[in-house]
């Protein structure tokens, strides 16, 4: 290797070629090849003549410099310089590459791989033993490390991928303590995180040998575990120093209700000053919130800087009852049909028998107006208040009326009740209906607005005793308690003193009845499970992150005891993820809350420190020679113009066509004669009636409509008012076909199905009045339409994505039987009776006369299998081109395709006109008189 | 390279087949000799002018002069004048035709399918088989068959010579200043590309024998387009003329120049002198040519 100044040369044996460059000058400078011979009869004609011009003979020498420039190019090119060629040896013996390889590595993973490769390269290089360690991938199996071949490693870095956890330097110092191990030298790769135990990892690693520790200075973030506080997702992001950043992007994740993967909320969050943890507050909606799966810094992608939640966002379920609910009463004074109105949004509902309810295993229970209960369901309700169900009752004539909780406290009810209860403001009573009091601040509903229309006219009492007053969480102006409640056990009873319908008061018309209930419900959240609830199950992961944070199906995990889940920290055997058993999920996060990250401490004497950076090595070889390749273009180009070559008629004729063809291939405009053509087409369409058929791309099939549509356009120029001018083809994919009123769609089984653009423009045609003639041109072989025929199957696959409307058989009075002739039915080169026309919605009999209610549309699809255009052709001296029938019999079957052909075109054109005639003699008579 | 005599007679068989092959679908000259006008010596042509022959002319009235015996008494005994019975004058005709052997007519152009040789001798020898069936004489100047004559030996002594190969041949051809017929008819065959001292009193001499005829300059394409390029020295097939060029595509224009300068000498000549020109492209059928040259011969005064 041979170095000058930042370039080496790998190969500098090459270089003495260079010495050859001046021989080459002097070759090249030689004159003019030797003249051709010719015999040459005329030669004396040319005798006397003298050379206007003459060859140059000798090269000029800017064109020889520039052919040794592009020489010289080429030798040093092969001699394999490197720019900033990496010279820098470390010592010998064996070598371990250690890397975190952890979630905070994933950031700039794809530098950390270079970097690793650059390490292994200098090693392979220096013929070095080397072992490529993850730390997260835990300990190494077996007895010792695994030292190769640096080469051999350099094959397996690109498929490295950061893991999902942090890594576990503590088990790896702890391993190389155990481990018979001979002295070696450490690089180690860090991703700047402390740990527990990096302080006897050096340690160990130091007592091996040298160390190097490789740092990057990329700041990692994470995020922790998610809850609910004061109805919003808060969570934590934590970062490692306190420098000044900019402010964060966090986005919550979460199918939307078709399922796919939306943001749902996105929140910006700034560190204040140089803290190392800051609160991240999303406010959402609660049907959002509900579906949100995890939160994410988008901006570092890394497991850490994703949080999954679990059956804590999930929607809870409230089972509903109601009492007396056999009475016919109409949906509005059902006691169910608010709070079902209220909590449909955020609550799987579930309206069952009691029993069936509680077997759910709801959240809550609603209860409206409930008096009495059985006893196997009053005995399941306790236990499942008892192991942390909710209860909300609502009060009703019912309940007033049973006596429950009257005599003695009811574990069911928050408070003993009075016998009867009262009814204030009604016609019958003294005082005015009563109105909410502020709510107190131990209420959870506590800083709710009151609207000022909300007020109670009836409700039952609470019997005053001692522990009345801290069971009281809503009470009216004059302090009788409104909503009562009482924790039981795990769970909570409440009781609403009025009925969950507007008959007692119009608390359940307002929003703060939603509010409350939301309240309510919120104050229920899933508890954090301890390792109690986790314990004794067997948690098998569905999904779990990869190190760069996205989900994936778990490959080669076993299930994770409870309790591990509940107190260990991920790690190979158990990534963070979602983990499942029976109904429940869990979410398992890096960090939970409480939780911080810290910066790699003070490194021990000793060890040596390196940034990530590198200045990449650069192999000029490619570019000196793409050099070489473009200055000997030059020359070609300097050759022909000092030859003369460049002009001339004929190169440049070739020369622009190839300089177009190139600036055409470079621009990639679409050409100015498409555009013109386009325009034509337009001028064409919009300034002619023209009728149009689709181009199906089977040459036979297009000629034919072509000529059956000049055919059908000259017989009704001849008869008719409607002069069409000659048809056009119409390339679905390409063309406008909003011009043309009408289309002739031939199905040909080779024609290709339309792209979904072609689609959306026939949609836009058939909605706005175009109509499309189908014809499948196999007489109806097949039975009934599209069933039997190679076409009409491929009709059906072409009219699968047509906004077609409903269809029927033509009924003998369309208007397609009157438009211009008189018709009974509608031949082509096939006599088939049956075409398919939009079903017409209702027949009235008009004065005996049938009348098609109709809007002014015309039929904008007609199917038929009668081959029209085949019966139409013509060829240009105006001779059918394909036979119809045989004899007069033939004939007159043509003239009736025909005359199907220019009722067709009016119906098109006239559109309902002629189904209006049938008005006439009624608007006459009544003119008449 | 000699060639053996039995070869000679083969190409010589050939040619004449060639000859006869393309003579073959004219009609024959004598439908055209009728027009001829004036002669020599008595023939089978009719000259459309009352003289020496054997078939009727007209009859014209005789006027003080003319001898009794010129009287035709048959006619005149039907009316009251007398008339004299006129004949058509006949004339058999020589033609002299060159075809010019030089080596520069051994050229060949990369497409062109023959020689400008063999074009010469072909038309030579068509032209010769026409005549003789018309009963003209016909002779090949500057070969054996120089002495006027007619009849199928001739034609085979015509072709003969011109299927033998001249051993000290000049590399450009100058017609023979040869002792013409009085008021025959000559036709050379050449490319006219010597040098022009050398060609032009030939040609001259021949006129001053009060002879008429045709120029046919046989070209081959090249030599007409011109289409060289590059550094090239130009020889002429005898090698005794030798060019050199630089760049050959810069002096295409100033060849064609005079190409049409040496073609303008020679209508200039042809016209003072009543002849007439042709120039013949190898390429070209040689039908055509040929015609032009029967109608050329026919129509000459």
């Amino acid at each position: 290797m041979l170095t000058v100044g930042p370039i080496a040369f790998l190969a500098p044996l090459l270089l003495v070629t260079l010495a050859i460059l001046p021989v080459l000058w002097w070759l090249l400078r030689a004159v003019p090849p030797a003249p051709a011979k010719r015999a040459f009869p005329g030669v004396r004609l040319l005798l006397g003549l003298l050379d206007p011009e003459r060859m140059p003979e000798k090269t000029p020498w800017w064109l020889l410099l520039l052919r040794m420039v592009a020489l010289a190019a080429a030798i040093l090119a092969f001699a394999n310089p490197i720019l900033n060629p990496e010279t820098q040896s470390r010592g010998t013996g064996p070598l371990v590459v250690l890397m975190d390889g952890g979630w905070a590595s994933a950031p700039r993973w794809a530098a950390r791989q270079a970097r690793v490769e650059d390490v292994l390269d200098q090693a392979a290089r220096a013929g070095r033993p080397t072992a490529l360690v993850s730390l997260s991938a835990g300990v190494p199996a077996g007895e010792g490390l695994p030292f190769r071949d640096a080469q051999d490693w350099m094959t397996r870095v690109t498929g490295l991928q950061p893991e999902a956890w942090a890594p576990d330097r503590a088990a790896f110092g702890e391993w190389l303590d155990a481990a018979d191990v001979d002295g070696f030298e450490t690089i180690w790769l860090t991703d700047g995180l402390e740990s527990e135990g990096d302080t006897a990892f050096l340690a160990a690693l130091q007592a091996k040998g040298s160390v190097t520790v490789i740092r990057d200075d990329a700041d990692p973030m994470a995020l922790t575990a998610p809850r609910f506080e004061d109805g919003a997702v808060r969570a934590e992001i934590l970062r490692q120093n306190g420098t000044i950043r900019p402010s964060v992007r966090v986005a919550a994740l979460g199918p939307d209700p078709n399922g796919i993967e939306r943001v749902l909320g996105e929140t910006r969050v700034i560190f204040e000053g140089e803290g190392t943890a800051t609160y991240v507050v999303l406010d959402l909606p609660i049907e959002l919130r509900n579906r949100v799966t995890r939160l994410v810094l988008p901006e570092h992608r890394s497991a850490g800087g994703v949080v999954l939640t679990d059956d804590g966002l999930k929607r809870r379920k409230v089972g509903i009852l109601a009492g007396g609910t056999e009475e016919e009463t109409t949906r509005l004074v059902s006691p169910l049909f608010y709070i079902s109105k209220a909590l449909e949004t955020s609550a799987d509902l579930i309206e069952a028998p009691l029993t069936d309810i509680i077997s759910a295993a709801p959240d809550v229970i609603v209860l409206a107006d409930i008096g009495t209960f059985a006893e196997p369901e009053r005995e399941a309700l306790e236990t499942w208040v008892d192991s942390g169900g909710l209860l909300i009752r609502f009060a009703g004539p019912r309940l007033a009326r049973s006596g429950e909780g009257q005599l003695e406290e009811d574990p069911l009810l928050p408070v003993r009740l009075r016998a009867g209860g009262r009814a204030v403001g009604g016609t019958m009573s003294w005082g005015a209906p009563k109105q909410l009091r502020a709510f107190p601040e131990a209420s959870p509903f506590f800083g709710l607005r009151l609207p000022d229309d909300v007020s109670v006219s009836s409700q039952v009492m609470a019997q005053p005793d001692p522990n009345l007053p801290e069971r009281v969480i809503a009470a009216l102006e004059d302090g009788t308690p409104l909503v009562t409640g009482r924790a039981e056990g795990d769970g909570r009873v409440v009781l609403f003193h009025v009925t969950a319908n507007a008959d007692w008061s119009n608390l359940p018309l307002s929003g703060l009845f939603v509010e409350m209930l939301e309240r309510l419900a919120v104050s229920t959240r899933a508890r954090v499970p301890d390792a109690e609830a986790l314990e004794g199950q067997t948690w098998v992961p569905v999904s779990v992150l990869d190190g760069f944070g996205a989900l994936q199906e778990p490959s080669l995990l076993a299930g994770v005891e409870g309790a591990r889940l509940a107190e260990a920290r991920p790690g190979p055997d158990m990534p963070p993820g979602i983990y499942e058993a029976g109904e429940q999920r869990y979410a398992l996060n890096l960090y939970r809350t409480g939780d911080s990250i810290a910066p790699l401490g003070d490194l021990p004497l000793g060890v040596t420190v390196e940034e990530m950076g590198v200045v990449a090595e650069t192999v000029l070889k490619p570019w000196l020679l793409a050099a070489a390749l473009m200055i000997l273009l030059v020359d070609i180009i300097a050759t022909l113009w000092l030859g003369g070559r460049l002009t001339g008629p004929r190169v440049v004729k070739g020369g622009t066509i190839a300089l177009l063809a190139l600036g055409l291939g470079v621009l990639g405009a679409p050409s100015a004669e498409a555009q013109e053509g386009d325009d034509a087409a337009v001028l064409y369409g919009t300034s002619e009636t023209v009728l149009a058929y689709v181009e199906t791309g089977d040459a036979e099939v297009d000629a034919i409509s072509r000529a059956g549509l000049s055919g059908l356009s000259r017989v009704l120029t001849r008869r008719t008012a409607i002069e069409p001018a000659e048809p056009v083809a119409v390339n679905l994919e390409n063309d406008e076909i909003a011009f043309y009123p009408f289309l002739y769609w031939p199905i040909s089984e080779r024609q290709a199905v339309p792209s979904d653009a072609a689609y959306g423009r026939l949609n836009a045609y058939l909605r706005s009045g175009g109509m499309i003639l189908f014809d499948t041109k196999d007489a109806n072989l097949g039975g009934r339409l599209g069933a039997g025929t190679p076409n009409g199957r491929m009709l059906q696959r072409l009219a699968a994505k047509l906004d077609v409307p409903p269809l029927e058989p033509a009924p003998d009075d369309h208007v397609l039987t009157r438009t211009f002739y008189l018709l009974q039915d509608f031949p082509g080169r096939f006599a088939g009776r049956e075409i398919w026309v939009e079903a017409m919605p209702d027949i009235e009999e008009v004065e005996g006369m049938p009348f098609r209610n109709l809007n002014d549309g015309v039929t904008p699809v007609i199917i038929g299998a009668n081959d029209w255009a085949g019966a139409w052709a013509e060829d240009a001296r105006g001779n059918p081109m394909l036979p119809v029938g045989r004899g007069t019999g033939g004939a007159r079957q043509r003239e009736m395709a025909y005359r199907f052909g220019v009722n067709l075109i009016m119906h098109v054109m006239t559109g309902n006109y002629k189904s209006d005639q049938v008005h006439v003699p009624a608007l006459l008579e009544r003119l008449g008189n | 390279m000699t060639i053996s005599p039995s070869e000679r007679a083969k190409t010589a068989v050939l040619l004449r087949r060639d000859s006869e092959k393309i003579a073959g679908s004219l009609p024959p000259l004598l439908a055209e000799a009728e027009r001829l006008a004036f002669t020599v010596a008595m023939g089978v042509h009719g000259r459309k002018r009352a003289g020496i022959g054997e078939n009727f002319w007209q009859y014209r009235r005789a006027m003080p002069g003319d001898v009794q015996t010129a009287v035709d008494w048959r006619r005149s005994g039907r009316s009251d004048e007398m008339y004299i019975r006129e004949m058509e004058w006949e004339a058999a005709q020589t033609v002299s035709i060159w075809a010019d052997d030089a080596a520069a007519m051994d050229y060949k152009g990369p497409k062109a399918p023959r020689t400008k040789r063999d074009r010469a001798v072909l038309l030579a020898l068509a032209l010769s088989v026409l005549l003789v069936k018309a009963g003209e004489r016909v002779a090949l100047l500057g070969t054996n068959a120089a002495q006027p004559r007619t009849g199928e030996n001739q034609l085979q002594r015509m072709a003969m010579a011109l299927a033998e190969e001249n051993p000290d041949r000049l590399d450009y051809g100058v017609p023979p200043m040869a002792r013409y017929a009085v008021s025959g008819r000559a036709v050379f065959l050449s490319d006219f590309m010597g040098a022009r001292d050398d060609v032009f009193p030939a040609l001259t001499h021949a006129a001053d024998r009060n002879v008429a005829g045709c120029f046919v300059q046989i070209v081959d394409d090249t030599e007409e387009v011109f289409p060289f390029d590059g550094r090239t020295i130009f020889q002429s097939v005898g090698g005794t003329v030798e060019f050199e060029t630089q760049r050959a595509k810069a002096l295409r224009e100033a060849y064609q120049e005079r190409l049409a300068e040496r073609r303008e000498a020679l209508e200039v000549m042809a016209r003072r002198t009543g002849w007439r020109c042709l120039v013949h492209r190898t390429s070209e059928s040689p039908r055509k040519a040929l015609l032009w040259l029967y109608m050329a011969i026919g129509g000459l005064k």
